[in-house]
């Protein structure tokens, strides 16, 4: 018990330091911080595409692997364990921790920018328009589920049905055996908690520049980084009294509120927009994607300039492999009782369509407005204002000034609910796996990943945020491929179990 | 007017007996859904026909054919039972209201249960095995009215604390025998269970973890 009480201490001592020096050295030498994550980029582009390309695309055969396998019927918990929750609130649940404030942000951007600049082929034309829509399926369809699948499954199978804690290290439990709470596990943790708080990071970083965007266009309000900052400050004020407190209950209702008011946007859209080309949208860039999928899974350009691929495809694997953890860990708690047949439906097969039908709805009725009108200022001014975009977009619909005031209380719920449920992830995992961290750990990194975020916005924006998240996951991402086998180690030693079980009584 | 505010989870009386609501839907007529702590049944009912009632410390109540008092006087250890009357749950955990756990392991900050939730001390009352003198008994609404064994101690059947009574499609395998013995539930008839076999036992005897182990049932997969 000893070690282990050790192991949580030294994991967040250690995890707590390197972000730390991360957070000073984007203070006081923000030029030299750019400057570096700027090599890192370029790096990314020359050296580890192929990494996160190879590995996003194993976690997907994967994922629909244990669809298909003999592991499908093991139950996640106890044999007489049931769902907490009902399929559909389940569902909902999954579909937001995973895209959270990310869709709203990139919704209309992405697939707009793709259409100004397609990866191969003209801008502004009817085939970019498509191709567009066919990579921002790609980018936010199969791979991320299925990158939350892998985890969400280790951290389930391992916590509930092997009883070990609620720590990365402990999916290597089939591996490594107790050396998990030794050195090989400290330092999993260690990677995984770093990549995390990048991740975190990240998505807070634009959900800061998404609400005050937000209240830009809404209470005119300078969209400038000052703004952004306080934002940052007043959020992290009060989840900060809300861990105190125990309003955490409040913040389940905000973020199921938070739910509900994005479907509700996506249907507004869906019945004022143009439904038909909606419609069409998605059923033509489903066959695309469908059919387009492995070549877009493996493109890399050896002969050419790889920066759109840098700049998108590498940075949205990394960022879901950073953000895995947190979703992860959220996916593992509302999915005990499930068996893992279900829990790959859910996670994998249900919030794609989810995805998909929410991007050909925002992306359909965006391209739509600058396809046909031919209003390419319109694109450009997206394009140029990433964080207004959604915004921008509303005002071409009717209801704009409704829909921007719901599309601004769910940017901002779906914030504080991230950044709250985020410091419990990190309490959890920065002490060996325990389902009660203390409210003062809780505090610190409540404090330190929003200072990260702070720090990334002043060093540069967007791009340094990109690029901090494509650095910090890539140590993750080979973690999860090991994770995988070591999962399969695990499932099987749960078959034998079973059919241990049960063979005197089905002689086969 | 009476509103009636009727939470998953409270401790209410309906028919003068304790019950818990395990489930509320709206909209319906008979929208609340009860458990009868004695004994687990299950019940069905309109809120107009219940009553709240807050436990608190040194009531004492039958759970499952089992007496137990509430306590706060230690910390829960590994192995007991906690009601969880003061739930703050954190932004990941799931339990609510009066949820009945087994403790698995504790430490300094908490327990977590064999439910895997993570609950701080200050979130639960201990129930402790038995009805300690000085108790207040809470089965009852109206202790009067108590027609039958009233507040003794049902539970000296020698029912294990297992909360699995066994349903039909259980199989089970007798361990206090060297030859394998495997059988499952095919009926029950009050109190006797009728094994495949010819078995016939009672259900005290076949939840005695020394005698059967539960395997699984035919219905789980």
């Amino acid at each position: 018990m000893d070690s282990k009480n050790n192991k949580g201490h030294s994991v967040f001592i250690i995890s707590l330091l390197l972000t730390l020096i991360f957070i000073v050295w984007g203070v006081f030498f923000t030029d030299n911080l750019t400057k570096v994550t700027d090599i890192i980029y370029n790096g990314s582009i020359d050296y580890l595409g192929w990494v996160y390309l190879g590995a996003a695309l194993f976690f997907v055969i994967f994922s629909i692997y244990l669809l298909f396998s003999k592991y499908g019927d093991i139950r996640l918990g106890k044999k007489t364990d049931r769902p907490d929750f009902n399929t559909a609130s389940w569902l909902a649940m999954l579909f937001g921790a995973g895209m959270g404030i990310g869709i709203v942000y990139w919704s209309v951007a992405e697939p707009v920018t793709h259409y100004t600049t397609p990866p191969y082929g003209e801008g502004y034309t009817i085939d970019a328009a498509n191709t567009a829509m066919k990579y921002t399926f790609f980018h936010w369809g199969f791979d991320p589920w299925a990158i939350y699948t892998v985890i969400g499954l280790a951290l389930a199978f391992f916590q509930y049905n092997k009883r070990l804690p609620a720590a990365i290290s402990s999916a290597f439990h089939p591996i490594l055996g107790d050396r998990i709470y030794g050195p090989i596990g400290k330092t999993i943790d260690i990677l995984s908690i770093f990549a995390t708080v990048f991740g975190i990071a990240t998505s807070l970083g634009l959900g800061a520049m998404q609400v005050t965007a937000g209240m830009h266009e809404i209470f005119g309000v300078p969209n400038e980084l000052f703004v952004q900052l306080i934002v940052i400050v007043v959020a992290t004020v009060l989840f900060i009294i809300s861990i105190n407190t125990g309003l955490e209950k409040g913040i389940q209702y905000l973020s199921n509120a938070a739910m509900i008011l994005s479907f509700a946007i996506m249907l507004m859209i869906l019945i004022v927009g143009p439904t038909m080309t909606i419609i069409k949208v998605f059923f033509n860039t489903t066959g695309l994607y469908i059919s387009d999928f492995i070549h877009m899974s493996l493109r890399l350009k050896p002969f050419g300039e790889g920066e759109w691929i840098a700049s998108w495809t590498l940075f949205y694997w990394a960022w879901w492999i950073a953000w895995a953890p947190f979703v992860g860990m959220f996916i593992a708690r509302v999915s005990k009782g499930r068996t893992i047949r279900e829990f790959v439906i859910g996670v994998l097969i249900v919030p794609t369509l989810g995805t998909c039908l929410w991007m050909s709805i925002f992306g359909g009725a965006a391209l739509e407005l600058v396809q046909n009108t031919g209003n390419h200022d319109l694109a450009e001014n997206i394009t140029e204002n990433v964080s207004l975009a959604i915004f921008t977009f509303f005002d071409y619909l009717p209801l704009s000034s409704v829909l921007s005031i719901l599309g601004f209380a769910v940017v901002a719920i779906y914030y504080i609910t991230v950044a709250d449920t985020a410091t419990f992830v990190l309490g959890m995992l920065s002490e060996g796996g325990t389902l009660n961290p203390s409210n003062k750990i809780k505090m610190t990194w409540g404090v330190i990943q929003s200072a990260l975020a702070a720090v990334l916005l002043l060093a540069g924006g967007l791009n340094v945020l990109q690029t901090a998240s494509i650095a910090a996951a890539l140590p993750f991402a080979l973690i999860m491929v090991v994770m995988c086998f070591s999962l399969v180690k695990g499932l099987k030693s749960e078959v034998e179990v079973h059919r241990g079980n049960k063979r005197s009584s089905y002689p086969s | 007017m009476k509103l009636y505010q009727v939470r998953k989870g409270q401790f209410v009386y309906f028919n003068n007996e304790l019950h818990k609501v395990y489930g509320v839907k709206p909209m319906y007529k008979l929208s609340i859904h009860l458990i009868k702590l004695r004994d687990l049944s299950q019940h069905i009912t309109n809120a107009v026909s219940v009553e709240k009632y807050t436990p608190k410390e040194l009531d004492s109540f039958i759970f499952n054919h089992k007496a137990y008092t509430l306590r706060k006087d230690r910390n829960a250890e590994a192995g007991d039972y906690i009601l969880i009357n003061n739930p703050m749950p954190d932004s990941l955990d799931t339990y609510s209201l009066n949820e009945i756990d087994l403790v698995e392991t504790a430490d300094n900050k908490g327990v977590i249960t064999s439910n895997s939730h993570g609950v701080k001390h200050n979130e639960y009352l201990l129930m402790v095995p038995g009805r300690a003198a000085g108790s207040n008994p809470i089965d009852y609404k109206d202790k009067e009215y108590t027609e039958d064994e009233g507040l003794t101690d049902i539970g000296t059947l020698g029912m294990t604390s297992s909360e699995l009574l066994p349903s039909l499609g259980d199989i089970y395998k007798k361990k206090d025998t060297d030859s394998l013995l495997e059988a499952m539930v095919i009926a029950i008839k009050e109190q006797t269970v009728y094994l495949g076999g010819g078995i016939e036992v009672t259900p005290e005897e076949l939840l005695n973890t020394e005698k059967w182990e539960f395997l699984y049932n035919l219905l789980d997969k």
